[in-house]
């Protein structure tokens, strides 16, 4: 057999490897939700109570961490999300996990809270349990501990007026573009860049007040 | 000047503060919208009946297996019944409800 007919032979033989294979472990958990999906479709009460068991914390999680500290309405919204599921279920696509789908669902949610909130014509009004302390100088260097730097950011955004924290979650957190922000509140692209400025100016002033 | 160090700012913090939040739901919550779910189910026509959902492994509570093993047609069987339970009353309006046979889903979501 002369050596180019040899060499091709092998190469049949030898299993050509294929682009970005999915990873075992990802195909079984993919096909585990799609089964989960045709059940709760079948109206079978038992996978829709697991259905609920599995995503209820993740989607309350972040829910909760998106209104802080406004948690009256975090079971609402959670319960809109899962009912908003239900209804676009035969959508869903098998290709991805079921918890990211359905976190897309919570995200789109709290983006629809935080247009009509930000919509609402309301005087920014300050929280009167925040004491003014002394200014300082932006810290962030010199806190060096991530779960410092996590609590007082909590802090300062708890303490800011509703209006100015949701609007930095959703440019800062949900990383959604002035632009994107003014198209779904319907106000102007240089009001919401105002907003943020403002936003922006009392968050800086609240943190440097330590 | 001020602003666009307010801008990097605020931008550095999305980036490396990880605001979620890790506290579960509530059982109560989870018993509302599994409530919910399930009546908007029926509410578009028969649910899974409970023969369907025992051949397919679903664990059935006390009540429905008596309803399964009961002479009634399978129309009776699709019916929501954890709508007159008092376990679903218990399970709405309390975390952790004084609730503890198995196969209720309102117990189940006191262990998830």
């Amino acid at each position: 057999m002369p050596a180019r007919a040899a060499t091709n032979f092998l190469m049949m033989l030898t299993p050509l490897p294929q682009p970005g294979p999915t990873p075992p472990q990802a195909v079984d958990a993919n096909e585990e939700d799609a089964a989960l999906v045709a059940a709760v479709l079948r109206k079978d009460r038992k996978a829709t109570a697991e259905f609920v068991a599995r995503y209820a914390d993740s989607v309350y999680g972040y829910i909760r961490s998106r209104l802080a500290p406004r948690y009256d309405q975090v079971d609402d919204i959670v319960q809109d999300v899962f009912l908003s599921a239900w209804e676009s279920l035969t959508r869903y696509q098998a290709t991805g996990r079921l918890q990211a789908w359905i976190m897309g669902i919570a995200r789109h949610k709290v983006e629809d809270y935080y247009r009509a909130r930000l919509r609402t014509p309301e005087s920014f009004v300050e929280n009167p349990e925040v004491q003014a302390g002394p200014d300082e100088a932006l810290r962030m260097q010199e806190i060096l501990e991530q779960e410092e730097l996590q609590k007082q950011t909590r802090q300062v955004m708890a303490a800011l007026p509703e209006k100015y924290r949701l609007a930095l979650l959703w440019r800062y957190w949900e990383k959604a573009s002035a632009r994107e922000m003014a198209q779904k509140t319907g106000k102007t692209e240089k009001a919401v860049e105002r907003l943020l400025a403002r936003a922006r100016a009392e968050f800086r002033e609240r943190w440097n007040r330590g | 000047m001020a602003d666009i160090a307010d801008e990097t700012f605020m931008e550095s913090l999305g980036d490396r503060v990880d605001l979620s939040d890790s506290t579960p739901a509530p059982s109560r919550l989870k018993s509302r919208i599994y409530s919910a779910l399930v009546e908007r189910q029926a509410a578009t026509g028969a649910l899974m009946s409970l023969t369907e959902c025992h051949e397919y492994g679903g664990e059935l509570c006390v009540f429905e297996q008596l309803v399964r093993l009961a002479p009634v047609g399978e129309a009776v069987k699709s019916l929501n019944f954890c709508r007159v339970c008092h376990a679903r009353v218990l399970g709405e309006h309390i975390n952790n409800a004084p609730i503890y046979w198995g196969g209720c889903p309102y117990v189940q979501f006191k262990k998830s």
